[in-house]
Parts: C-alpha cells; sequence; structure tokens
C-alpha cells in the first residue's frame, strides 16, 4: 500500500524522525509567511511537473493547483537549509537483511546518484552505534542515529517494502525530512490495524491492475505470462494500455470483474487476453468473459488452452468471440486490428 | 511426503493431482484434524506426531498464508530436509525469518508462492497441470508458474523435461535461481537448462556472473518476463517491481548478453534457442 506523503510523515513522527510543521488541506487556507504547498499524489515526479511550490500566498497557490485537478494538500512551513541527503531502508533480497541505503546527493533521482552507499543491517542485532557512526562519516553529517533507527523500525516493525527520505534536510538546528516515501507490505497489513486506523485507512484487498499509456488492454493469468504478454503486445507493435493479472484459480465472476475493470479505463480500445488454465478452468474463464461481454462493447481476442479447454473455445465460438489457441497469432489479430 | 494443510480446498484437491502422477505421499497434517483421512491418507495434528509414524523426505505445505509461516517453521524444527510452500501472500519479514532460519537448521525452502517441483513422469511436488510435461533433458527454472506450464509445452515434444521447479515470485525466496542452476549443473540427467527470469531482484545477474567465470558448463537459454513494465510499479508478483533501478529488464539482458547467455524475445522462441 503506497503511502501519500503526509501519511508517510505520520509514521514518521511515530518514530521520531522530524518532520516540518504543517496541515493537511483539501482547500484553500490562510498562512503567515512562507511555505511550501504539496499535492498531494501517489505518484512521483511532483516537482518537476510544478505541483510543488513555495509561495508566500497559500491561499491563492491552493486555489490554482486546485484548478489542475489536484484535490489534496500538505502545506508546510519553509525549511531553509544548506545540504540534502538521501536516505532509505528496505530489505536485500540476495543478503535476505534489511539495508539502509544512503547518498550525500539528496533531493535527485537516486537511480542516477554517483554517490550512493549500502549498509547492512541484520534483522538479529538491529542498529547499533557504529553503524550510525559509519553512515554519518560518509554523509559528513551529525544527529542521524533517530532517524536511521525511525527508518529501521517502519521497514522491520511496520512491515514497509520502501520507507524512503528524499531530502533529508541539514539546518541550523538538525536534520528534517522534507519528504517521505514509505509503501507499506500488502501481505503484512492484517497485523498492522492500529495503524491503518491512526492512518484513517481500511485494508483494500490489492490487485494487480497497473496502468499504461496505450490502448490495448492486457490480461492473464500469472504474473509472468501475463508480463510476456504484454512485452508482446509492445513487439508486435501495439501499445498496451494496462496490466492485469486474474491470479490463479480465478472464476468466473473474478473473470468478468477483472475485464470490466479493463474496460473502465477509457483509454482500452480493444482487450488481449492470455490464459494457459491449471488450477484455473476454461469454461469458468469463458462463461466470465461472456458476462463481462454483456455490459462492456470492446473487442476482445482471447488465447485460451488448458483445464477444461474445449468446454471453454465451444462457449466462446458460440457466442462470436474469436478464440485462439497461438497466442501470437491472437496477440497479432489484435494489434493489426 | 508429508502435505502440510492437507484438510483444506488446495490440500486435499492437489493430494488427489500429486497422488494420481505417482507421488508417494504417506501422511498429512493439519491442526485440529489428526484421526481423519483425505484419499486414505492419514492426517495428524502436528508434524512431529506424523513424523512418529512415518519416515519423511520433503513436506509440502498449502497452508493459508496467516499460518503458514508457522507451518514452515514447524517442518524445519522436525528436521524435514526439503520444504515446498505453495502458499501465497507471506509476508516479507516473515520470509526472512523463515529463510534464515531455515539455512541454521539445514532445511532447504522451494517457494513461497511457487507451484513447486516436478520430474516428469516420476513425481510431482506442487501444482503442476501434467499435460505440460514429458520426460527429457532439459532443466527449467522458474520465477512464474503459468510462464512454467507455457515454456514446458513449448519444448514437450522436441526436448521434454529432466527437472522443472518454480521457485516463486517473492521478493525473498527460500531457493533462488543460481542454486538451482548449479543443482541442474551437477545433475546427470540434465544436457540444457531454460531460465524464465523477470524483472525485480538481482538473481538472474547472478546466474549471469557464474556462467561469465566458468562455474556453470552446461549450455543455458533465458527468457525475462517484463521488457515493456514501467519501473517501481509491482506487476503482479511482489517481486517483479524495480526498486532504485536494481534488476531492471535491461540489466538482466546486459548480464546475460556478456555472459554468452542466449535469450528469448518471447517465450514461444525458446525452442529455436535450445
Amino acid at each position: 500500500m503506497k503511502l501519500y506523503e503526509y501519511e508517510g510523515k505520520e509514521i514518521f513522527k511515530l518514530v521520531g524522525i522530524p518532520v516540518p510543521r504543517g496541515v493537511v488541506t483539501d482547500k484553500p487556507i490562510k498562512w503567515d509567511g512562507k511555505a511550501v504547498v504539496k499535492s498531494q499524489l501517489l505518484e512521483g515526479g511532483r516537482g518537476k511537473k510544478g505541483l510543488v511550490r513555495v509561495t508566500q500566498d497559500v491561499y491563492n497557490t491552493v486555489l490554482e493547483l486546485q484548478k489542475l485537478g489536484v484535490s489534496k494538500f500538505l502545506v508546510e512551513e519553509y525549511i531553509p537549509h544548506d545540504r540534502e541527503i538521501y536516505l532509505s531502508c528496505l530489505i536485500d533480497r540476495e543478503a535476505v537483511e534489511p539495508i539502509i541505503v544512503a547518498s550525500p546527493e539528496g533531493g535527485v533521482d537516486v537511480e542516477r546518484a554517483k554517490n550512493i552507499r549500502i549498509f547492512h543491517i541484520p534483522i538479529e542485532r538491529g542498529v547499533r552505534d557504529f553503524d550510525v557512526l559509519e553512515i554519518e562519516k560518509y554523509l559528513d553529517v551529525k544527529g542521524l542515529k533517530p532517524i536511521i533507527q525511525g527508518l529501521y523500525r517502519i521497514v522491520t516493525e511496520f512491515e514497509a517494502e520502501l520507507a524512503e527520505i528524499n531530502p533529508l534536510a541539514v539546518t541550523e538546528s538538525g536534520l528534517v525530512a522534507l519528504d517521505s516515501k514509505v509503501i507499506l507490505e500488502d501481505n503484512a497489513l492484517f497485523r498492522h490495524q492500529d495503524l491503518l486506523e491512526k492512518l484513517g485507512r481500511s485494508y483494500e484487498k490489492s490487485d494487480s491492475y497497473v496502468e499504461l499509456d496505450g490502448d490495448i488492454g492486457i490480461i492473464g493469468n500469472g504474473a509472468g505470462l501475463t508480463m510476456a504478454t504484454m512485452d508482446m503486445v509492445k513487439l508486435m507493435g501495439g501499445n498496451p494500455a494496462d496490466f492485469l493479472d486474474i491470479g490463479g484459480g480465478a472464476g468466473s465472476d473474478k473473470v468478468e470483474e477483472s475485464i470490466i475493470r479493463l474496460a473502465k479505463n477509457p483509454k482500452v480500445k480493444k482487450i488481449v487476453m492470455n490464459v494457459y488454465c491449471g488450477i484455473t478452468r476454461c469454461d469458468e474463464v469463458a462463461q466470465g468473459i461472456i458476462k463481462a461481454l454483456e455490459k462492456v462493447k470492446i473487442p476482445i481476442y482471447v488465447r485460451i488452452v488448458g483445464t477444461n479447454e474445449e468446454e471453454g473455445r465451444k462457449l466462446l465460438s458460440q457466442r462470436g468471440i474469436s478464440v485462439y489457441e497461438d497466442p501470437i497469432t491472437c496477440i497479432g489479430d489484435a494489434v493489426r486490428s | 511426503m508429508l502435505v502440510q494443510g492437507i484438510t483444506g480446498r488446495e490440500g486435499s484437491f492437489h493430494t488427489k493431482q500429486m497422488l494420481d502422477y505417482g507421488t508417494r505421499i504417506v501422511a498429512g497434517v493439519t491442526p485440529g484434524k489428526g484421526g481423519t483421512e483425505v484419499y486414505g491418507i492419514p492426517v495428524y495434528d502436528t508434524v512431529a506426531e506424523a513424523l512418529k509414524e512415518h519416515d519423511v523426505d520433503a513436506s509440502i505445505i498449502f497452508v493459508p498464508a496467516k499460518f503458514a509461516t508457522d507451518a514452515m517453521f514447524e517442518a524445519i524444527d522436525n528436521g524435514i530436509s526439503l520444504v515446498v510452500t505453495i502458499t501465497e501472500h507471506i509476508p516479507v519479514m516473515d520470509m526472512l525469518r523463515v529463510k534464515r532460519y531455515a539455512k541454521l537448521k539445514g532445511s532447504r525452502i522451494i517457494g513461497p508462492n511457487c507451484p513447486g517441483i516436478i520430474v516428469p513422469e516420476e513425481v510431482n511436488l506442487g501444482i503442476f497441470p501434467p499435460r505440460a510435461f514429458r520426460k527429457g533433458k532439459v532443466g527449467i527454472v522458474s520465477r512464474s508458474g503459468t510462464l512454467t506450464y507455457e515454456i514446458a509445452e513449448i519444448i514437450k515434444r522436441d526436448f521434454g523435461q529432466s527437472t522443472v521447479i518454480g521457485i516463486g515470485g517473492d521478493p525473498i525466496v527460500g531457493t533462488t535461481l543460481d542454486e538451482v542452476v548449479e543443482m541442474f549443473d551437477k545433475d546427470p540427467e540434465t544436457e540444457e537448462i531454460v531460465i524464465v527470469g523477470e524483472i525485480g531482484g538481482t538473481m538472474e545477474e547472478k546466474v549471469a556472473k557464474m556462467k561469465k567465470e566458468g562455474k556453470i558448463s552446461k549450455k543455458i537459454v533465458a527468457y525475462i518476463a517484463g521488457m515493456t513494465a514501467p519501473k517501481e510499479k509491482r506487476m503482479g508478483h511482489a517481486g517483479a517491481v524495480v526498486y532504485m533501478g536494481m534488476g531492471t529488464f535491461e540489466s538482466k539482458i546486459r548480464a546475460f548478453k556478456e555472459a554468452g547467455i542466449p535469450v528469448a524475445t518471447t517465450p514461444y522462441d525458446i525452442l529455436k534457442l535450445l
């Protein structure tokens, strides 16, 4: 579950990471002095899109940003600072250990940062003073202990996939997290009801829907096969509009729901569906497709093989829906149509 | 073999499938259901009770996510050397602890969130649909379930498979790609190796490095899913997400090319590369 910046900062406060004084609002407010108005969106790159503004006139800045379609804002005191640093915590899959990622170049795209170091902090011992000292020396800054400990707690206790501060401001009076990026792990949310309540969030059942830029809806069963289908559409000259993995063992309701979900995206002009049934059954998938097509009027190209294949194909052919055994022909026809 | 979670919907269904394939299942475990039977297999409340009555080499887990971590710890504590975990949605911090504990105690975990292991025409320790498999000489190791079936089927007629292992699509997996590739390299039944990878993590890069350094002698061909996936989006699998530029499609392809491992553009091109 991706958190908004202000929600991430709520967690920062909880674990003792200093953040600027601020307020969340959905309408223009009065504010004395210089402030930063930050649009609350889940996508990155807000600064580049002009959705984060330093201003003396909070009221009118919010009005302007509202006109751009933003509905929630974090208004914060402006923090003058000398330097910016990057810090994050996540799990290293190879080492099977939490790591702190640090860079003295904050505020930039960390993927392009030249100066970056990883510090392993094994779960059995947690953050120790010598870890902090090493990171402080690398970053040439003091007072990191509560911040490192806080990020580490967010990952190991609140089970975040990622806890990131970019940038962390170095000011005369100490360190302040100017931004937050926290992604909680969906699979562990059931253990963190208190935290969700505090954030005013409810546990949403997550699905694998991902929005893309093109016009072809991509649906499949299994993450790998669905990704491969998306890649093939692109290779064959098409442009995927979105991605959805119906998962293993999906019944007809789940299939129907998934197709309707794809079709809600106005960019979707046609759908490619690639299914290899194992636990899932082709006839169930076919019934789901037929039910969905009563509600949505978008051409769908279905490649379906595996368990109960013949029953599934028959059902679809009777309704005049294109059915393929070969995925390449299926995708080719969809792209050329 | 032992089936943990044998009385559940998936556990009982796949117990039947595995038995039909010829897998020797001797006992099942479901807390509170001890004393019952599933397809003639006796059910026990705990792994320890099952082991008093039966010799077990491996366990397969169909326990729901909330309890699957306990099931893995229980299997490890009872000295079961191979534990296959089919269950998906196990929290990463749990898997982190399980993996470190398994290493300490000398158990091997396959999965979680995986289809298991199949030796065609011998043993199916997993949820593989039998139609895609035929005894042969190619070892397949894969991070994706359905894509494994798809690729197995593609090479079924011309090559068949020696052993097929789905390692699972989670960020932390009990057994990694490189470990399986090393085993295939030593396995006399395997002549060539197919790797089915995807974006996220750096397991594929590690295999490429081993190949480049001459540590793997058999031929490897690969396919990587997620060429067109946007970064920082989770593409179905929890493990298929690129954070901080680690494990991009490009980095995997580059590593394979440098190691002389041919990479198929689509899963359907694997056949031409073998």
